[in-house]
């Protein structure tokens, strides 16, 4: 999140080279529209970017049932290496223009070719040191985060909570896809190919992790599903918009991209030891009350894992925020953890699949316009004055 | 102003809590939320303020009494919210206490306590820090500088970060005050608390006068100082008295 407000900043070019997409298939917002219009526009985008979203994790869910996963691995693997190659030579480009960096094209070119090789091997084998895997992630994160951010400010909005509400539905509704997505890998006992951060955990637990990998299993598997559907989602969304694109190449780049994020490499070897829950579920069992003795130490820390998707709706939350000024930014940020933690817990309690977005994203919204219209104004006031509390 | 300049700014403001962080709160997990957690409650407290005193801002700046009512009811709204969060930590403690019991663990000694109160009290330092001054220096990074009026010697970012360095550690240490004295029911750390914010928050009114804040600021200082004392002595009386009753 740090990394897409840093990027966000420098690039802050305000250029009103609108992005076409399947985000903005229904309407093109311009500045001179008025505020329901504006509105109006922000809620079809959504919308038919949430149907499209819903049609490809059906299709997802379709292709688990058949078991294609090595078709959807190598996908993967050719999909993070466009949007490490495309995306990230993008940026790369904007940033070497904004510094005036001396660079030349066969240099840069080789460069992104091994940066982009070395991404897809980091994130698709789990052989290789835990930081460049990380990295990697990170990195992905922040580009896709970016590119949305480039999307007109009243879309981005509205699409962040329909992208929650739709989250919402899509793992608790019975009919949900995410929710058969769960139920068949746990009915088949397989693991559902994800692409998930790990945290690295302070202390952890060798002796218990034999015992923890089945419950750690279940408990992973549910919160990648649903980022990975998402991310699909997203990816295969921008496919129908190409025709009327103006970054045409790079934006099929895109869609692939976002559909390889989903499927990645198995994560559940790598996870044997390298890993074990947030809420270590063998001293947890039943009660709530011992997540809190975890938390204080007296139990062991675990590795934090969360899907990539989770993060990259955070980052464009904040990268958006960052967009208007910075106190918005630090607001979002707190709400965003706060938002996190309450998932938590509530994942502590009921023990069953839960979507990570909605709280966080709710609360971010929130204390956006909250900050945004009522914080900035008392707080400039307050502090020009030098008359502080 | 120049990156350098900010980033030594932020840490005029923020270098003593990112030490207390790092040595003394990363260890925990619970510190590391509760410091999080009461982040957030302060967070929401000066949200609240704000949609409050919406309707009457922007103020005249000349007029400094309308500022003295805000800092009053804003100081008045926090200390309410001290309580509360003492009021939800006490519950905290005896669910702690009774897991403890259950998996015959020790309890909570009285230097844990006082480590959840001090991370309480820092989060909402750091809060203050964040949202009065580095909000508003990460903005200003460019050429220029800005000055303000009523205290022209030195910049307003650098102003703004000793004063938010002051309120950082009287907020840091009140909370540990204010805990020990709901704990012990000891009168006078409950009113010592309210008070000393009250002061240091009246005392930033002296910046109104043109000049004010070499005066001002000190003062300021002068009662972060003397939070600290008092914290100190406080908390060397009880770790004492807890020996003594330990060892007889």
């Amino acid at each position: 999140m740090f990394l897409v407000v840093l990027l966000v900043s420098v690039l802050d070019s305000g250029s009103s080279a609108s992005l076409s997409s399947i985000a903005t298939i229904a309407y093109s917002e311009t500045s001179s529209d008025s505020s329901w219009d504006k509105f109006l526009g922000a809620l079809l985008n959504s919308l038919a970017f949430v149907a499209v979203v819903t049609v490809v994790t059906f299709v997802l869910v379709l292709l688990f049932y058949f078991r294609c996963t090595k078709f959807l691995k190598i996908y993967m693997g050719f999909s993070s290496f466009v949007v490490l190659g495309f995306m990230g030579g993008e940026i790369a480009l904007f940033l070497i223009e904004r510094f005036s960096v001396p660079i030349d094209c066969i240099t840069f070119s080789v460069l992104l070719f091994n940066f982009a090789v070395v991404g897809v091997l980091a994130v698709f084998m789990s052989k290789m040191a835990i930081f460049v895997t990380q990295g990697y992630l990170v990195l992905i994160g922040m580009l896709v985060a970016y590119w949305f951010t480039l999307l007109p400010e009243w879309t981005t909005w509205v699409l962040l909570v329909a992208l929650a509400l739709y989250d919402l539905a899509a793992v608790l509704l019975p009919v949900g896809p995410l929710r058969l997505l769960v139920e068949l890998a746990i009915s088949r006992d397989e693991d559902i190919p994800a692409l998930v951060y790990e945290a690295r955990p302070v202390t952890h637990h060798d002796s218990g992790s034999g015992q923890n990998t089945i419950q750690t299993r279940v408990w992973r598997e549910r919160r990648n599903v649903r980022q990975d559907l998402e991310d699909n989602s997203n990816s295969n969304g921008n496919v129908v918009s190409d025709s009327n694109s103006t970054v045409d190449t790079v934006q099929s780049g895109h869609n692939d991209t976002r559909i390889a994020r989903v499927e990645e490499g198995q994560i559940s070897e790598r996870d044997g030891e390298l890993s074990a829950p947030l809420l270590d579920h063998r001293v947890n069992g039943q009660d709530g009350e011992s997540f809190l003795l975890e938390s204080i130490g007296l139990g062991s820390s675990g590795a934090i894992k969360l899907g990539l998707g989770d993060f990259i709706f955070y980052s464009v939350l904040v990268g958006r925020a960052a967009m208007y000024d910075f106190m918005t930014v630090y607001a979002c940020y707190l709400a965003i953890v706060a938002g996190l933690g309450v998932t938590l817990m509530l994942l502590a309690l009921y023990q069953k699949a839960l979507p990570a977005l909605p709280v966080s994203i709710a609360l971010g919204v929130l204390f956006y316009f909250l900050t945004r219209f009522l914080l900035e104004v008392f707080i400039v006031e307050c502090s020009l004055n030098l008359v502080m509390f | 102003m120049t990156v350098a300049a900010g980033i030594g700014y932020a840490l005029l403001a923020l270098g003593p809590s990112l030490s207390l962080f790092v040595s003394v709160i990363s260890k925990k997990p619970f510190l590391i939320l509760t410091v999080l957690s009461s982040t957030l409650v302060w967070l929401i407290s000066l949200i609240i303020l704000s949609g409050i005193w919406r309707g009457f801002l922007p103020l005249k700046s000349t007029t400094w009494w309308p500022f003295a009512i805000l800092i009053f009811s804003s100081v008045a709204f926090q200390e309410g919210l001290r309580l509360l969060f003492w009021k939800v930590y006490k519950r905290l403690e005896d669910i702690l206490d009774a897991f403890a019991d259950r998996v015959s663990k020790p309890r909570l000694y009285l230097t844990d306590k006082m480590q959840i109160a001090l991370a309480g009290g820092l989060g909402h330092g750091v809060a203050h820090a964040v949202f009065f001054c580095l909000s508003l220096l990460t903005p200003a990074f460019g050429p220029a500088t800005y000055f303000v009026d009523s205290c022209s010697q030195m910049p307003f970012f650098l102003v703004s970060a000793l004063i938010a360095l002051a309120f950082v550690t009287v907020h840091t240490f009140s909370m540990v005050i204010a805990f020990n004295g709901y704990a012990e029911g000891n009168k006078v750390d409950q009113v010592f608390v309210p008070s000393v914010h009250l002061a240091a928050g009246m005392m930033t009114l002296i910046n109104f006068a043109s000049g004010g804040c070499i005066i001002g600021i000190p003062l300021l200082f002068l009662m972060a100082v003397l939070t600290l004392m008092y914290c100190g002595r406080m908390v060397r009386r009880r770790l004492t008295e807890n020996q003594r009753q330990g060892d007889s």
